[in-house]
């Protein structure tokens, strides 16, 4: 039972917090194509605006995988509790829930900062340190989540 | 920073301005009011001369971009300029005249081109409205004879002949006719109706009845013949586009000539923008600029080179340029302008960036090849200044990676004892490794009470800053209750937090500090508030600031976030490569997803390091002290994308 929602708590983590990037990122990917149509050479900086929402997925994916670790999926040796197994579930929904609003969040303020950066390049850090304002408030989910997988073995129930 | 005064003849003036560029010394002074008895040149016409050859050179040297691409080899963008000596420009400027007239034919061909593709888009629109008349072999407008009505048109369905002779049929028994399908598909048949001409009315109404149409611009042309005719022109226009795309690559070999005159033009046209600056007399001007101190030895020298010149230097006012000079270390991470209030911040500055960045990426092994990369780099490209200054930025941060990496005992993750496991099957962790490290998942918390204490000591140090500056001007008030309070408030807090910890006594006397700065913030922060209330109600109200210094401090949170974040994802990279066994082929796969998988890491981690640390520098700390708004210092110079006239660029 409490593997179940381990495994739930594990897809809940890396999806949710997956689709803010994927929607955040596609979003960026296509207002930056736009701007390479007219002047390619803009490509590098293009590219690191359009990658700053994608670092959603990526803390739902290690949240993800150290329930795979701490919870012994992988080994398949441990035995969790129901209750341990919610506590993983609970811990997942922070960076789940918060990766996914903060990615779209993130998408569209760096859709806009693609747009300011097209008019001049010189606004690119300005555009760059804006668009990260957002990453703050996924950064403290997946620390909520991350401190919360890291100490479910040791709480007594 | 002095004032700088140049006079000298004017013809002379040529001779001295090419001296300046070339030397790029001299800040020259933008001012709209001339003096008394001084006029200005207007070289508006010969700067829109410059500037249209310019761009001419430009949007050719795109055209030869895309019909004939350069082989760029993925580094050259990091290469510097090329080195050309003084006198070479004098072979450049002989050539431009050739060059631009060159750029001037790519243009025409270019526009050839365009045109053609046109011209061939609108032959594809005609072959497409005759697809349905191809195969017809009398012209479309085929009238009447003497016994016969024609009928050629469309009808809005899919006919074939007998169907369509049941349907007419059908319609008007009594109609004679002979008919034939031209073409037909789900939506449309064309077909070629002949019946006698005593029936013509009668048939008219028959086929409209079945929504028969006529062309709208019927031709006198046979359909076959046309619809050939278009196929071949059409496959002139292609080798003609090819044979014009054939001529403009054959000018690729100009190209680096024409980046040279491009250059060329666009020093003439700064040197022109330099002239219409200077105030004039009929043989005397005058040029007003900024020069920083240690430069004034040069400038005297190279203007004894010009006989008629004479200087004068004075102390520079307050709207002079700032340039900031940075020691080797600091120099990499200078990116601010300051006004002349703000003290520059580079130093400063430049230890957190390495210091957090470091923290951030914190693998030992990806710390090494960042500093190896980037010494190659150096070595190998010989870079542009701005370029180097990037280059020379990353080393550093490689070498702060490197200790960091050690800290948190990484190297490409924990790949050292997964790969140790692997291949002797024995059972080592990191930590018997590396007995001194911070694990950073296990000390998780930890590691973010160090990066919170960390982002204390930088806000502490931008707040400092700004005493500084604020103790410099004299504004004392500012710099004791708005500044020096609250750095003591949030040491007092840190105390307390501290004390927590280790105990009681601390807990007390970080208690006291607090509640001492709160009193005298809540006694000084209304200070410019009217009555005795107000005054109070200010203090009290800037109390509220803590949200916002706390807010701040927890930002810093994310030096362990992003730290974890490389650690953890370098690990299951590690794991993937190990599943394939020992065997060859998995040896082969190993190496395969190790290099991918760690290329990835830090690609999205360099990135991740590099943002996060901007916005710590310039959103915690640069909005505790700096102003900004300075102008920078901008030489006059040769502002050159191409080459650059040797000694210089420094």
């Amino acid at each position: 039972m409490g593997m179940i929602f381990t495994i739930l708590g594990i897809a809940v983590a890396t999806v949710l917090a997956g689709i803010g990037s994927v929607k955040g990122v596609g979003a960026a990917a296509q207002a930056s194509m736009g701007v390479l149509s007219e002047d390619s050479s803009m490509f590098g900086k293009m590219l690191v605006l359009t990658l700053l929402p994608g670092t959603q997925g990526l803390y739902g994916f290690i949240v993800g995988f150290l329930m795979l670790i701490y919870a012994g999926v992988l080994g398949g040796g441990d035995v969790v509790t129901w209750q341990q197994g919610l506590a993983y579930l609970g811990a997942s929904l922070a960076i789940g829930i918060g990766g996914l609003v903060s990615g779209i969040a993130q998408g569209r303020a760096a859709v806009a900062g693609i747009g300011l950066c097209a008019k001049d390049d010189k606004n690119f850090s300005k555009a760059m340190v804006s668009v990260t304002l957002v990453e703050i408030y996924a950064l403290f989910a997946f620390i909520v989540s991350l401190l919360t997988v890291i100490s479910v073995p040791a709480i007594k129930f | 920073m002095k004032a700088v005064r140049i006079i000298a003849l004017k013809h002379d003036r040529k001779r001295l301005l090419e001296h300046l560029q070339d030397s790029a010394l001299i800040h020259v002074k933008h001012s709209d009011d001339v003096q008394d008895g001084f006029a200005r040149a207007d070289t508006s016409a010969q700067l829109k001369q410059f500037e249209k050859n310019a761009d001419l050179t430009e949007k050719a040297l795109k055209i030869l971009g895309n019909v004939a691409p350069e082989k760029k080899g993925l580094l050259d963008g990091f290469k510097g300029r090329r080195e050309i000596d003084a006198d070479e420009i004098g072979d450049i400027a002989q050539q431009a005249a050739k060059i631009i007239g060159i750029c001037g034919k790519i243009c025409r061909i270019d526009e050839q081109i365009t045109d053609n593709i046109a011209e061939q888009a609108r032959i594809r629109t005609l072959t497409a409205q005759l697809e349905v008349w191809k195969k017809l072999d009398i012209p479309l407008n085929t009238g009447d004879t003497n016994s016969m009505a024609v009928f050629i048109g469309t009808l809005p369905k899919q006919y074939d002949e007998q169907l369509l002779a049941e349907t007419l049929a059908e319609k008007c028994p009594e109609l004679v006719f002979e008919l034939e399908v031209v073409y037909s598909s789900s939506n449309v048949t064309s077909i070629v109706v002949f019946t006698p001409k005593k029936q013509k009315e009668q048939a008219e109404l028959t086929l409209r009845s079945i929504g028969f149409s006529r062309p709208l611009n019927p031709t006198s042309k046979i359909p076959l013949d046309k619809a050939k005719r278009l196929a071949k022109k059409s496959n002139d226009l292609r080798d003609k586009k090819d044979d014009l795309r054939e001529q403009i690559a054959n000018y690729a070999d100009y190209r680096d000539a024409i980046r040279d005159t491009q250059d060329y033009f666009e020093m003439r046209a700064e040197k022109y923008r330099v002239i219409s600056e200077l105030d004039q007399t009929e043989h005397v001007f005058v040029l007003n600029g900024y020069i920083p101190e240690q430069d004034c030895g040069k400038l005297e020298e190279i203007c004894q080179k010009v006989p008629s010149a004479i200087i004068e230097f004075e102390e520079a006012g307050d709207d002079a340029p700032v340039k900031l000079k940075n020691n080797k270390f600091a120099e990499p991470a200078q990116s601010a302008s300051p006004s002349k209030e703000d003290i520059d911040p580079t130093p400063v500055l430049a230890f957190f960036f390495y210091w957090f960045f470091g923290m951030m990426f914190s693998d030992a092994g990806y710390g090494l090849l960042l500093v190896i990369g980037t010494a190659i780099g150096l070595k190998i490209l010989k870079p542009d200044k701005s370029m180097r200054n990037n280059l020379k930025l990353f080393q550093y941060c490689g070498i702060s990676t490197v200790i960091w990496g050690l800290v948190f005992g990484s190297f490409f993750g924990d790949a050292p004892a997964v790969f140790w496991n692997t291949f002797t099957g024995s059972n080592v962790t990191m930590k018997q490794l590396m007995p001194w490290m911070l694990d950073t998942q296990k000390d998780a918390l930890f590691i973010m009470i160090m990066s919170i204490a960390f982002g204390l000591v930088h806000v502490l140090v931008g707040m400092g800053c700004k005493f500084y500056v604020c103790f410099r001007q004299k504004k004392y008030a500012e710099a004791f209750f708005d500044t020096g309070l609250w750095m003591l408030l949030l040491t007092g807090l840190a105390v307390l937090a501290a004390g927590m910890a280790f105990g009681q006594i601390l807990t007390y006397i970080g208690a006291g500090i607090a509640i001492a700065c709160a009193v005298g913030l809540i006694l000084t922060q209304g200070r410019s508030k009217k009555g005795i209330f107000g005054k109070l109600i200010g203090g009290v109200a800037s109390l509220y600031d803590i949200t916002s210094y706390v807010s701040d401090l927890l930002s810093y949170s994310r030096l362990m976030a992003l730290g974890l974040t490389t650690g953890v994802m370098a690990q299951v990279f590690n794991m993937l490569s190990t599943l394939f066994g020992t065997s060859v082929f998995g040896i082969i796969c190993m190496a395969v997803v190790f290099i991918v998988g760690h290329a990835v890491t830090i690609g999205l981690n360099v990135l991740g390091s590099y943002v996060h640390t901007m916005r710590l520098q310039y959103v915690e700390m640069f909005s505790k002290f700096y102003e900004g708004g300075g102008k920078p210092f901008e030489p006059f110079s040769a502002k050159t994308k191409n080459f650059k006239i040797k000694n210089t660029d420094e």
